[in-house]
């Protein structure tokens, strides 16, 4: 009988059964999860039927956007609330139960699905179109290269409309393209009413003077400067010079493309460019920027690190706890600083970025600063762990010998420091360089900055050879900074 | 001649370790202090070169008053007196010459230990030091690479180097075996008697007691229970020894039971 009053207690509200049982950390655990849960459920369902109003309506609504999650909340929530009651009977500090909050776990994992919009699916569903861009960062290297190039070029200007108009004569110069066109004047092909196509006049292109086998380019150029190459039969024209560097072709004035209501004395050009690569492969921009931009974030690293390191050593004396036991002012000091590194300590430098950008503009000295503030904080807090564990007994020994403070400091402090010191440095210098490259995605210089550009630029190849160094920076950071680690201690 | 009156030390959480502890000592004597853990003689020790502040009483030693020396005064007072430790307090990561050249400290230039240099003689001496306690070989190994009785070795050449006119050892030889008990004893007692320097040891055997002191005091919970001199010590019987270390000590001798009394 005496069970009857914790499983009514808790049917009534879960948990009450607990406290009523003097289980209170269990029973507070319990009203604290149970509600956090009913809470999370009725804001999650309102949202899937927003602008509804009414409890039924709602539920209606909510069921038939998201069913599985509704059922799911509707029964598990049940199954716990009982499970709950019974718990509130059963549980003994000699028998531990964790059911309730197995299930418990359960109901929020339920929860965080629908909240983080999980949607497996989509992710199954849109991997092949990810697959094109993510092909090209993984590999990237086609737009690392370039060749240097060389443009021949040659053309001659052509009246439309105009037999009567002379043009200037034209003068060959020896080894220098040279290109004519018979007739010098022509009409442009057109549409008519029925919108059916009006051939232009068609033109004889000869020319001589040009690389000898090598394709060339035939270009358009019309009286207001727009380029375009023009195509007979839905294929760009080209041309290839024979053994002495002439050639001869035929091709129809391309579609007018400037109003018939123009004014004036059309002058039109027709020109052959030969474009060749001149020279082995060179380093294309992408690639000579992200090696500029990764030195200057290896630099970022290192000199937000060494700014780090400087300040912190005095801040890292104040924030140890047998330095500063002595009266309390110091120990109000420890305190106060102590708090100040928490608090810098727990901001993200992404957004001591943000803030720096405001402060000092984009670039990396934002960027440094950031990294220089959290380094600070960091370190500062890892020092004064390093200079509480330092052994009192030589410190002892040496001030029996009659040594001063500052000698005592030199003899005894500082060599029992340097081994967690230089350790925390080199880990702080191998984690500023990994902010450092993606500090820039908020402005603050380095890596990250071009990154970002890249990616915005949908140029997923420069992205793709960012990426890679990167990757390939850190990995070797990764094992330098290890190393070293490995060797000093 | 050291002087102690009404030494009395009570600690921040309000342990009261010494109680008016008031003694006389001669230069060149060889005090032993004996007592349980906790009695007191660590603190007793360390109120003499003020590495723990006495709370009250007066101590005089050659006719200054330690008590009151500050700054310079209380360093110059301090690179007079050698310190050796149960532990032996050496910084590890230092070479060992740069632990026995820390005996120096007292009496080098500020400025220039900023770069741990030291003068000509000072390097000298630091070797002489280290030959009389027979390390020479370790001389550039760091020092928590050499065993113990190496390490309390170069403790005792740091000591050496401070050429002082008083050695405090505290439990010198608690770590180490009995052999090398002897030998690290040896070498006080050498400069107890060679260099006429006082020296006072606390001691948890009683045949080592018996062995090197010319003087000795006995603590209780932070009270002189004892005082006798060498001699005395070498006729104390079981009866006494156990007013002193409580009903449960026994004899040891260096750490081996020993029937009867004395050696
Ligand atoms: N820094 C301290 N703060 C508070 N109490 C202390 C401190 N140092 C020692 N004590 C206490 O003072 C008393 C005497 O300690 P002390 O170290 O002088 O004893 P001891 O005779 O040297 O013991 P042992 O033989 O174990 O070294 C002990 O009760 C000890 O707990
Ligand atoms: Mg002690």
């Amino acid at each position: 009988m005496k069970n009857i009053a914790p499983i009514i207690l808790s049917l009534i509200f879960p948990g009450a059964g607990h406290l009523y049982r003097k289980h209170i950390q269990r029973g507070l655990l319990i009203i604290l999860s149970f509600t956090s849960i009913i809470g999370l459920s009725i804001s999650r369902i309102s949202l899937l039927a927003h602008r509804y109003e009414g409890f039924f309506p709602v539920l209606k609504k909510a069921f038939s956007n998201n069913p599985g999650f509704i059922i799911f909340l509707f029964l598990f929530t049940v199954l716990l609330w009982i499970w709950i009651a019974i718990d509130s009977v059963k549980y003994s500090t000699l028998k531990k139960r964790p059911g309730v909050f197995v299930l418990i776990l359960v109901i929020f994992f339920g929860l965080g699905w629908q909240i983080s919009e999980i949607d497996v699916v989509k992710a199954a569903v849109q991997m092949p179109d990810a697959w094109k861009p993510l092909s090209k960062v993984l590999w990237p290297w086609k737009a690392a290269i370039t060749y240097k190039t060389e443009e021949l070029t040659g053309g001659a200007d052509l009246v439309i409309d105009d037999p009567d108009y002379v043009l200037p004569a034209l003068n060959r110069t020896e080894g220098k393209p040279f290109v004519e066109t018979d007739p010098r004047w022509g009409s442009l092909s057109t549409l008519d009413k029925n919108n059916e196509i009006v051939k232009g006049t068609s033109i004889t292109v000869r020319g001589s003077g040009f690389t000898p086998g090598e394709v060339g380019e035939v270009w358009w150029l019309d009286s207001i400067s727009n380029e375009f190459r023009p195509r007979e039969g839905g294929q760009y024209l080209s041309v290839t010079p024979d053994s002495e560097g002439k050639f001869e072709f035929t091709m129809t004035l391309p579609y007018r493309l400037i109003p018939p209501s123009a004014q004036g004395v059309q002058i039109n050009r027709v020109e052959i460019r030969q474009v060749r690569r001149v020279g082995g492969p060179i380093p294309a921009d992408p690639l000579k920027l992200t090696i500029a931009r990764m030195v200057e974030t290896i630099f970022m690293g290192m000199m937000a690190t060494i700014f780090g390191i400087i300040l912190s050593i005095p801040v890292s004396f104040l924030a140890a706890r047998n330095i500063m036991s002595g009266s309390w002012i110091t120990v109000a000091v420890y305190y106060f600083v102590r708090t100040v590194l928490n608090i810098i300590r727990s901001i993200e430098p992404l957004i001591w970025a943000l803030i720096a950008v405001v402060w000092v503009g984009l670039g990396p000295f934002a960027g440094i600063l950031a990294l220089t503030i959290h380094s600070v904080a960091a370190l500062g807090k890892l020092y004064s762990e390093g200079i509480e564990s330092i052994d009192p007994g030589p410190i002892e020994a040496i001030k029996a010998t009659g040594a001063d403070s500052i000698q005592t400091i030199m003899f005894a402090i500082i060599p029992q420091m340097i081994p967690p010191f230089v350790s925390f440095s080199i880990y702080r210098w191998d984690i500023n360089v990994r902010m450092s490259t993606i500090i820039g995605l908020v402005g603050g210089g380095g890596i990250g900055f071009l990154l970002v550009q890249y990616i915005r630029l949908l140029d997923y190849q420069a992205a793709g050879i960012a990426v890679w160094f990167i990757a390939v920076t850190v990995a070797i950071l990764d094992y330098v900074s290890a190393e070293i680690r490995r060797k000093f201690i | 001649m050291l002087e102690i009156k009404n030494l009395s030390k009570t600690y921040g959480d309000g342990t009261k370790a010494l109680k008016n502890v008031s003694f006389n000592l001669e230069d060149g004597e060889f005090l032993v202090i004996i007592g349980l853990s906790g009695s007191g003689k660590s603190t007793l020790l360390r109120c003499i070169n003020r590495l723990v502040e006495p709370t009250s009483g007066s101590i005089t030693w050659n006719g200054a008053d330690i008590c009151a020396a500050k700054g310079a005064d209380l360093r110059k007072i301090r690179s007079q007196i050698g310190m050796v430790f149960q532990h032996f307090n050496l910084v590890k990561r230092l070479s060992v010459l740069n632990n026995v050249l820390s005996g120096r400290l007292g009496r080098v230039n500020t400025w220039k230990s900023l770069y741990y240099k030291f003068s000509k003689k000072d390097y000298e001496d630091a070797f002489s030091a280290l030959k009389k306690v027979g390390i020479t070989q370790q001389a550039y190994k760091r020092a928590d690479e050499l065993s113990g009785g190496q390490q309390q070795r170069v403790g005792i050449a740091r000591a050496i180097m401070q050429e002082p006119l008083m050695v405090l050892a505290d439990e010198p030889v608690a770590s180490l075996d009995p052999v090398l008990a002897h030998t690290i004893l040896g070498y006080i007692e050498r400069m107890n008697q060679e260099q006429n320097i006082t020296v006072i040891c606390s001691l948890h055997y009683l045949d080592l007691v018996q062995r090197y002191a010319t003087r000795v005091i006995g603590l209780k919970d932070g009270e002189i229970v004892y005082r006798g001199t060498g001699e005395d010590i070498r006729q104390m019987t079981d009866r006494e020894f156990k007013e002193i270390y409580g009903e449960e000590a026994e004899r040891v001798n260096a750490g081996k039971p020993v029937k009867g009394a004395g050696l």
